[in-house]
C-alpha cells in the first residue's frame, strides 16, 4: 500500500522510469553477453578450435560489449539520479506545501522537530530506495529472469537444482521483511524524537543557559540517543540473523550443480563448455540472490519512512473551504458571534455559548483573567480554528462559507507571539504584502511608532532580525507586527497583547496612531491596561468561557463587581513611564563620564 | 569533553582553507576513527570475524577450481564429491562469521555513531550565546541530525566494505599471479587508467557534497523556522509566497545534489568499461599464450573465472569511495562545529563560585556585541549590596537587557569588571554562577514535558510540595490545576494551548523554585493581566526579600520599592538612586516623574 503510493511519485517522470528500466535491462543484457562470448572464445581455443581470428573478433565484441554496457549504464545512473532528486524534491516540497495548510490545532499537537525529521531523515531514506534501490532491485530481477532462462536452455535439468533454494530464499525474505518493519519505524520514531530534543535545545537555549542546565540537558539528549542505538542494534541483530544467512544459500545451489553437473561431465553427457557456461551464469546469479536480504532491509526502511511521511500528508486539513467557496462580500466589517462555542478537545470546552454582535467599525476591548478565553474568540475571526457549536460571521458571512484568503486578507492579526522571520526589517513589515512599496513599509511603520527605532538600526529597514539577526527588544518585535499588521490595511484588526511589552511613553503614541488606525475599521483589543480599555466602546468580560458582563466602560463600573474590582486594581498599576528614547535628553552628551551611583551602596 | 581535543588546536574559522582539504580530512577520519578506540575490543572481534568470513568467502572459487581440476577434469567424481563437502563445509563457516562481523561492525559503527552525536549536542552546549544568535537554529540542527544520519553508512558498512574487498582483491591478485604472471601484468595496466577516473572523480564531487551538506542545512533552517511561525505564515496568508521560496531552497539543494550524481554517473561506467577491457585483454592475450602452447586452456578458464573475483572489488571500493567522499563531507561539516571554541570558556584556574551573599559590583564596564561595534554599555558603574533589589529604568534599547546578560555571563564585559561578592566573574565557572542565578527572560520558553518538569526545569530534583509550592508564590496554582490533568498535563508545543500570561506565570515559577540568591526579571511582569500581575507583585515581594535582584521593569510599584534605581541612557548610567533621592536630586527621574504624574491627573 505505502509502496504503491510512494510508486505513486515517479508517475510525473513515467517516461525516464521506463527509459532508465530499458536502459538498465540494455546494460544487463550487455553485461550478460560477456560470459557467453568468454565461452565462445574458450571453444575456440585448442584442443577444440584452432582459429586464431576468432580469438580477436571475440575479444573485441567483449570490449564493445563492455563499451556499450557502460554508456548504457552511464545514462542510466545520469537518469536514475536526477530521478531520485526530482522525487524528493517534490515530496518535500509536497510535505512542506500540506503542512503550511494544516490548522493551527494541528501545530498545538504536534512538535517542530518531529515534522522536520520526517521533512529530512525520513524523506533521504525514501529517495535512495525509490532512486537506486528500486532500479537496482528490478536489475537485479532482471538479471535473475535472464539467467534462469538462459539456464534453462543450456540445462533444464541444472537449473531445477540451482533454483532448488529459492523457496527456502523466498520465506527468509519474507520473515525478515515482517520482522524488520516495525523495528525499522521504531529507529525513524527514535531518530525524529533525538531532532525534537536538539531543535527544543536551540530554540530554548537560553533558558537553559540561564539555569545552567546544560548538563541536565546533555543527559537528556543521551538518553535519547541512547533509545536510538538500543533499537538501531535490533534491527542489526535482525540483519545479521537474516542476511548473511540469506547469501550463504547460493553457494548451496552451486555445490548442488557442480556434484551433478559434474557427474555429467565426467560421465559425457554435457560437454565441458556447457558446463563452464552452467557455472558461468550460476556465478552471476548469485550476486542478485545474495543481495536479496540487503534490498529487504532498505525496502523496509524506506517503507517504514514512507509511512511516516504518508502519516503527516494524511492529516486532513480541518480547515478547509466549502466547495465553491465564493470571497467574503465586501463590507464595513460587521463582526457577530451567533451561540458560539468551541474547546481544543471535544470534552474540555473553552468557549460556552457566546453571543456578541461588534457594530461595523466600532472598538470592543476584551478584558478577563489569564485563561478565560480571550485569544480563543478571536482565532475564531479569520477561521484558524472552526467553531464546535454556532457561527461567526463577518459582514453577515459565516467566516466556514468563503474562501480563507479573502478573509484572512479581510482580518489583521497582531498576535501574543510577536514571531519574527530571520529577515530584513522591510520584509517583516511586508510579510502579508509583498506588493507593498518602500513607501507604504514606511508609512506602517511610522503608524505603529517604529520608524524612529528602525532608522536607528544598524541599516534601518535593512537590518537583518529573527534568528540570526539583531535581537530587538519585545517592545520593538511588537510595533514591528503592528506595523506588518496595519500595511494589509484589514477591515478587522485584532490586537492581542499588543502594547502589553512596550513601554508606557510608546504605548501613549501606539495608541495615538492606533487611534487614527481604527477609524473606519473594527478593532478587537484583548486589553490589560485600563488605558487601553478606556479607548474602546464597549467592553466585553469574559470569565471561564463565558461573557459576564458587557457595555460601555462607565455603564460597566455601576452594574458589574468583577469590572469593578478589575477597574480598581487597575488604577493601583498605572504604568511607570519610561524615558523618551525620541526627546532631547537633558544631558545628551556621549564624552561625559559615567555617572558614579551616589547612593549606590545602600544602607 | 574528550572530543573537542581532536581538532581543537585548530580553528574552524580560521582554517577556512577549503581547498587544502586533504590533510584536514584525513585528520577528520582519524577523529572518527578514534571513536572506535573504547570498543577496540568488540572491534576487535569483529576484524576477526570478518578477515575469516573474508577468508572463507575468497576460499570458495578456489575450492570449486579443485573440484573442476581434481575432479571434473580427470573424470574423478570422488574428488568432485571431497571438494564440494570441503566448500560446502567452508559456506557454512562463513555464514557464521559474516553474522558475527554483521552484527559487531554495526555494534561499533552505531555506538561511534552515538558517542559522536553526544559529544557534538555536548559542544554545542559549551558554546556562548553569540554562536546561537550568528547561526540559525536549522544549521546546527542539521549537524547534529542530517549529518550524522550521513554517517551511518560509513561507519556500519565501511569497514567491511573496505577490509573485505581489499583482501578480496589482494587474495585475487595473488591467485592471478601464481596462475600466470604474465596475464596478472596484462590485467594491472588498466590501474594508472582507474587512479586517473578516481583522481578527477575526487575533484568534482568533493566540492559537490559540501555543498550538498550546506544545502541540506538551509533545507532544515527553512523548515524549522517556517514550522515555528506558521501561525503567523497563515495569518497573514503567506502559504502560497513561503512555498515559492521554499521550492528554491529545496532546489538549490538539488541542484548541488545532481552534480554529485552527474561526476558518480560517469566515474562508475568507467571503472566498469575499464574490467571489460581488462578482460579483453586477457582474453587475447591468453589465446595467443594458449595457441603459441605457452599456457594450458584450463589455466586460462580458471584465470578468466577469477578475475571476477578481481573486479568486483575494485567495482564495490570504487562505490565505497563515492560513500566515503559524501560521508567526509558531513564530517566536515561536524567536525567545523566541534572545532569552534567557546568564546566563553573557563578560566583553567576558574574557582568554584562559594555559596554567595550577591553583592553585585558593576566596574567601568562598557561591552561591545561585536569587536569594534557599537558599545552598547559605556562606563557603567554600580554597586548593589547583598539582598538588594535594583530597577534598571530606560527605554527600548538602552542597554537594560545587556547589563543582566553580562550579569548571567552570556556575555563577557569589553571593558571594566563585574563582581559577585568580590569574584570576578570572569574567574570563576559558568556553571556555579549560574546555578545561583535565577532568570526570567523576556520569552517564557516552555520545554514539552509536563508543567511539573517545566516548573522543575531548574531544580529537576523538586518534589511535588515544592513545585506546588512555587506555583502558588506565584498564582499560577489555580490556573494549572483547572489543566486537563493539573501539574501532570503535557504542555504541547512550546506551551501552545496556554495563553502568554500563563506561559509566564509557568516561568516565574521556574525561577522561583530554582531558589537563586540573585535574580533577574526582565521585563517580565508586562504581559500579565491585572489581577494576576497583582498577585504576582504580592509574590514577588516576599521572593526579592533576602536575595540581590535586578528587574527591567516598566511597573511604577516595582520601581518606587526598589533600594537602587539605575537609569540608563543610550548605555550609560545618567542617574541612579533610590525614589526619594532620584526625586530630590531633580534630575532626569524627576522630570520623568513628574511627566508620570502629570499623565495620571
Amino acid at each position: 500500500m505505502t509502496f504503491r503510493r510512494l510508486l505513486g511519485f515517479l508517475r510525473p517522470y513515467r517516461g525516464q522510469v521506463i527509459a532508465s528500466a530499458l536502459l538498465a535491462i540494455g546494460s544487463q543484457a550487455a553485461g550478460l553477453t560477456v560470459p557467453y562470448l568468454t565461452g565462445r572464445v574458450i571453444d575456440a581455443l585448442p584442443p577444440q578450435g584452432h582459429d586464431r581470428s576468432r580469438l580477436y573478433v571475440f575479444a573485441a565484441l567483449i570490449v564493445a560489449a563492455g563499451a556499450v554496457k557502460a554508456v548504457l549504464m552511464l545514462f542510466r545512473r545520469w537518469l536514475a539520479g536526477r530521478l531520485s532528486l526530482a522525487v524528493e524534491f517534490d515530496l518535500r516540497n509536497a510535505m512542506y506545501s500540506h503542512l503550511q495548510r494544516l490548522s493551527y490545532s494541528f501545530y498545538d499537537r504536534h512538535q517542530t522537530g518531529q515534522l522536520m525529521s520526517r521533512a529530512t531523515v525520513d524523506l533521504q531514506a525514501v529517495r535512495f530506495f525509490l532512486g537506486y534501490g528500486l532500479i537496482f532491485f528490478s536489475q537485479n530481477a532482471i538479471t535473475i529472469v535472464i539467467v534462469v532462462v538462459a539456464l534453462v536452455a543450456i540445462s533444464w535439468q541444472l537449473a531445477l537444482i540451482a533454483l532448488a533454494v529459492s523457496p527456502l530464499l523466498m520465506v527468509s525474505a519474507y520473515r525478515y521483511s515482517r520482522t524488520s518493519h516495525p523495528i525499522l519505524k521504531d529507529v525513524q520514531q527514535r531518530i525524529a524524537d533525538v531532532t525534537t530534543l536538539a531543535e527544543e535545545n536551540i530554540s530554548g537555549v537560553r533558558v537553559v543557559k540561564a539555569f545552567a542546565q546544560e548538563q541536565r540537558q546533555i543527559e537528556t539528549f543521551d538518553t535519547g540517543t541512547e533509545r536510538v542505538f538500543a533499537k538501531a542494534i535490533e534491527a542489526a541483530a535482525l540483519q545479521a540473523r537474516y542476511v548473511p544467512m540469506m547469501s550463504s544459500l547460493p553457494s548451496v545451489a552451486i555445490a548442488a550443480v557442480l556434484l551433478v553437473g559434474g557427474y555429467d561431465v565426467v560421465h559425457h553427457t554435457l560437454s565441458l563448455g556447457s558446463f563452464f557456461a552452467v557455472n558461468g551464469y550460476l556465478l552471476l546469479l548469485a550476486l542478485p540472490l545474495r543481495s536479496i536480504g540487503m534490498w529487504v532491509g532498505q525496502y523496509q526502511r524506506a517503507i517504514a519512512s514512507g509511512e511516516r511521511i504518508f502519516e503527516v500528508l494524511d492529516v486532513d486539513r480541518d480547515i478547509l473551504e466549502l466547495p465553491g467557496a465564493g470571497d467574503l462580500p465586501a463590507g464595513p466589517g460587521h463582526v457577530s458571534f451567533q451561540g458560539v462555542s468551541f474547546g481544543y478537545s471535544a470534552d474540555r470546552p473553552v468557549l460556552h455559548g457566546i453571543d456578541l454582535d461588534i457594530a461595523a467599525g466600532s472598538t470592543v476591548a476584551l478584558i478577563g483573567p489569564t485563561g478565560c478565553g480571550k485569544t480563543t474568540l478571536t482565532t475564531l475571526i479569520p477561521r484558524f480554528y472552526d467553531v464546535t457549536a454556532g457561527s461567526v460571521r463577518l459582514d453577515g458571512a459565516d467566516v466556514r462559507e468563503v474562501t480563507l484568503e479573502s478573509l484572512r486578507t479581510a482580518v489583521g492579526i497582531v498576535s501574543q507571539d510577536t514571531f519574527l522571520f530571520s529577515t530584513t526589517v522591510a520584509e517583516n513589515i511586508a510579510y502579508g504584502a509583498a506588493w507593498a512599496t518602500p513607501e507604504q513599509i514606511v508609512a506602517s511603520a511610522r503608524q505603529a511608532q517604529a520608524h524612529e527605532f528602525i532608522s536607528d538600526l544598524p541599516d534601518g529597514y535593512e537590518t537583518r532580525v529573527g534568528e540570526r539577526g539583531l535581537s530587538l527588544s519585545g517592545g520593538q518585535r511588537q510595533r514591528i507586527a503592528i506595523a506588518r499588521a496595519l500595511l494589509m490595511n484589514p477591515r478587522v484588526l485584532i490586537l492581542d497583547d499588543a502594547t502589553a511589552s512596550v513601554d508606557a511613553s510608546t504605548e501613549a503614541r501606539i495608541k495615538l496612531a492606533l487611534r487614527e488606525v481604527m477609524k473606519g475599521r473594527t478593532t478587537l483589543i484583548i486589553a490589560h491596561r485600563l488605558s487601553t480599555i478606556s479607548m474602546a466602546d464597549s467592553v466585553v468580560v469574559l470569565d471561564h468561557g463565558r461573557i459576564v458582563a458587557q457595555g460601555r466602560h462607565d455603564e460597566l463600573l455601576d452594574s458589574s463587581p468583577v469590572y469593578h474590582e478589575i477597574h480598581e486594581h487597575g488604577l493601583v498599576e498605572r504604568t511607570f513611564v519610561q524615558l523618551d528614547p525620541d526627546g532631547a535628553p537633558i544631558e545628551k552628551d556621549g564624552d561625559q563620564p559615567p555617572v558614579r551611583a551616589s547612593g549606590g551602596r545602600l544602607p | 569533553m574528550r572530543a573537542v581535543s581532536f581538532g581543537s588546536h585548530i580553528n574552524a574559522r580560521g582554517s577556512a582553507a577549503g581547498g587544502l582539504g586533504f590533510r584536514r580530512t584525513a585528520r577528520r577520519v582519524r577523529a572518527l576513527i578514534a571513536y572506535a578506540w573504547p570498543h577496540r575490543r568488540r572491534a576487535t572481534l569483529a576484524a576477526i570475524a570478518l578477515l575469516l568470513a573474508t577468508a572463507t568467502a575468497i576460499a570458495g572459487p578456489v575450492l570449486l577450481k579443485f573440484a573442476i581440476d581434481r575432479g571434473i577434469r580427470p573424470g574423478d567424481y570422488g574428488q568432485v564429491e571431497l571438494w564440494v563437502g570441503v566448500y560446502l563445509a567452508v559456506a557454512v563457516v562463513n555464514w557464521l562469521f559474516g553474522s558475527a562481523q554483521s552484527y559487531l561492525t554495526s555494534w561499533v559503527g552505531e555506538r561511534m555513531l552515538t558517542d559522536l552525536r553526544r559529544d557534538l549536542f555536548a559542544h554545542v552546549q559549551t558554546l556562548e550565546m553569540g554562536f546561537f544568535e550568528r547561526t540559525r537554529a536549522g544549521v546546527v540542527i542539521s549537524r547534529i541530525t542530517n549529518d550524522i544520519e550521513a554517517l551511518e553508512s560509513l561507519v556500519t558498512d565501511g569497514p567491511t566494505t573496505v577490509i573485505q574487498n581489499t583482501l578480496t582483491l589482494v587474495g585475487s591478485a595473488a591467485v592471478l599471479l601464481w596462475i600466470d604472471w604474465r596475464l596478472a601484468l596484462a590485467t594491472l595496466t588498466v590501474f594508472p587508467g582507474m587512479a586517473i577516473g578516481t583522481a578527477v572523480f575526487r575533484h568534482y564531487s568533493a566540492r559537490a557534497y559540501r555543498r550538498t551538506r550546506e544545502r541540506l542545512a538551509e533545507v532544515t533552517a527553512a523548515l524549522q523556522e517556517d514550522l515555528s511561525g506558521v501561525r503567523v505564515v497563515q495569518a497573514f496568508r503567506r502559504e502560497q509566497a513561503n512555498l515559492r521560496r521554499f521550492t528554491e531552497v529545496n532546489d538549490s539543494y538539488r541542484a548541488a545534489n545532481v552534480q554529485t550524481v552527474n561526476a558518480a554517473a560517469l566515474y562508475f561506467p568507467y571503472v566498469d568499461l575499464l574490467s571489460a577491457a581488462a578482460t579483453a585483454v586477457v582474453l587475447g592475450y591468453g589465446g595467443v599464450l594458449v595457441f603459441n602452447g605457452q599456457m594450458s586452456p584450463g589455466d586460462l578458464f580458471v584465470f578468466i573465472g577469477l578475475l571476477a573475483n578481481f573486479f568486483d572489488p575494485v567495482q564495490q571500493l570504487s562505490q565505497f569511495y563515492q560513500q566515503f567522499l559524501s560521508a567526509t563531507a558531513a564530517l566536515d561539516k561536524i567536525f567545523d562545529v566541534m572545532d569552534t571554541q567557546p568564546a566563553m570558556i573557563d578560566r583553567p584556574d576558574a574557582i568554584e563560585l562559594p555559596q554567595i551573599a550577591g553583592e553585585v559590583v558593576f566596574d567601568d564596564v562598557t561591552f561591545a556585541y561585536a569587536a569594534g561595534g557599537t558599545e552598547v554599555l559605556r562606563h557603567v558603574s554600580f554597586t548593589v549590596a547583598a539582598g538588594r533589589t535594583v530597577a534598571l529604568v530606560g527605554h527600548t534599547g538602552a542597554g537594560k537587557s545587556t547589563l543582566v546578560k553580562l550579569l548571567a555571563r552570556f556575555y563577557d564585559p569589553t571593558g571594566g569588571t563585574i563582581t559577585i561578592d568580590g569574584h570576578d566573574l570572569r574567574d570563576v565557572a559558568v556553571e556555579s554562577l549560574r546555578s545561583q542565578l535565577g532568570i526570567v527572560p523576556q520569552e517564557g520558553f516552555l520545554f514539552s514535558g509536563t508543567v511539573r518538569d517545566n516548573i522543575a526545569f531548574g531544580r529537576p530534583e523538586a518534589s511535588l510540595e515544592d513545585v506546588q509550592a512555587a506555583a502558588r508564590a506565584v498564582g499560577a496554582h489555580e490556573f494549572i490545576l483547572d489543566l486537563q490533568d493539573g501539574y501532570d498535563t503535557q504542555i504541547q508545543e512550546r506551551g501552545a494551548r496556554l495563553s502568554i500570561g500563563q506561559r509566564q506565570l509557568v516561568a516565574f515559577a521556574r525561577a522561583l523554585l530554582a531558589d537563586p540568591r540573585v535574580l533577574i526579571l526582565d521585563e517580565a511582569t508586562s504581559s500579565v493581566d491585572i489581577p494576576t500581575e497583582a498577585r504576582i507583585e504580592e509574590a514577588l515581594s516576599t521572593l526579592l526579600a533576602g536575595r540581590t535582584a535586578f528587574v527591567v521593569a516598566h511597573r511604577l510599584s516595582t520601581i518606587r520599592n526598589a533600594d537602587l534605581i539605575v537609569v540608563l541612557e543610550y548605555g550609560q548610567v545618567i542617574e541612579a538612586g533610590t525614589h526619594e533621592q532620584l526625586i530630590a536630586a531633580r534630575g532626569r527621574y524627576f522630570s520623568l516623574y513628574d511627566d508620570w504624574v502629570e499623565a495620571v491627573a
